[in-house]
């Protein structure tokens, strides 16, 4: 009898583990990585704010990184993203120039603004190939790193004549958003002379392949 | 207000008009911009659920350059209309 319920409550645990498991209903299995590293400058991660005369918006294509993750289950998403300083732009020289300057950014001391993965939670399966989640992980700034959240939703497309058109191999398309508090990470909400909004909202759109050239 | 003066205000009228006329037509942006950002998002990049826009190099006139270059106008218009009263008090 002893031997009976042991044999059940091993199960129970692997079904309930097998059920939780979200994952990719694609061709591939098991682990993979996939590189954000794009020739093309079609990677971007951008922030949108606003001043009390305009909206500002920042673009990087200088975006690059890893995730690798087993198929089957997301949970298991590791990586770092990072995206040069010195790559963004706004679309006025003067301010570009003022965003990469010590009172800002400072390109030169802190050249990257990077993203690492620590966790995923609250995974919701959007389609076979298609996942929405929550990605916890340390956000780097100006040097100072915090603990952020970041709502994104995965894209998992098998290789395909199509998609060779882009890169080798399986594409992964990521689409990530979350909010940064300037005062928390050191920048000065001023740029220009303009006072920017204390809070600002960073977007992320990058496709990655598990195949490097 | 002579017949000079009259053709300098309507010169200068005239062109401050086709300065903010031109400024409004370029977007009536505020601030001179040399980048706009163009959605350069493919079918494939909809199907793998991310958007691309990328700035591309192009002049847009600001309220900033309108406005600079309407006061030179005007103040051009005023020196100007000043000369040709004192000319005019000249030949009385």
């Amino acid at each position: 009898m002893k031997k009976i319920l042991s044999s059940i409550y091993v199960l129970l645990i692997l079904l309930t583990s097998f059920s939780f498991a979200q994952g990719f209903k694609v061709k591939a299995s098991g682990e993979q990585t996939f590189n954000f590293a794009d020739k093309g400058g079609r990677n971007q991660a951008s922030f949108f704010s606003t001043t009390p005369l305009e909206d500002i918006r920042g673009l990087s294509n200088d975006v690059k990184g890893t995730a690798t993750f087993n198929v089957n289950d997301i949970k298991t998403l590791k990586g770092k993203i990072s995206v040069s300083v010195a790559s963004i732009k706004t679309g006025i020289d003067l301010r570009d120039e003022h965003l990469r300057s010590e009172n800002w950014l400072d390109a030169e001391k802190y050249p990257e603004i990077t993203f690492t993965i620590k966790r995923v939670t609250d995974v919701k399966q959007l389609a076979d190939n298609k996942l929405e989640l929550k990605v916890v992980g340390d956000f780097t700034l100006k040097g100072v790193t915090k603990e952020i959240t970041a709502n994104a939703t995965l894209t998992y497309l098998d290789e395909s004549e199509q998609t060779k058109m882009r890169a080798p191999g399986d594409l992964l398309g990521v689409q990530a958003t979350f909010k940064v508090k300037l005062s928390e990470f050191g920048v000065k909400n001023k740029i220009v002379g303009q006072k920017v909004a204390e809070e600002v909202e960073v977007s992320v759109n990058m496709v990655g392949s598990n195949k490097t050239n | 207000m002579n017949s000079k003066q009259k053709l300098t205000l309507t010169i200068g009228i005239i062109l401050i008009i086709a300065v903010l006329g031109y400024w409004y037509s370029q977007g009536a942006e505020l601030f001179t911009k040399t980048q706009v950002l163009v959605d350069k998002t493919t079918e494939l990049d909809r199907m793998l659920g991310v958007e691309n826009k990328q700035y591309v190099d192009k002049f847009v006139f600001g309220l900033d350059y309108a406005g600079a270059i309407s006061l030179a106008i005007a103040f051009i218009s005023g020196i100007f209309i000043y000369l040709f009263k004192n000319k005019r008090k000249e030949t009385l």
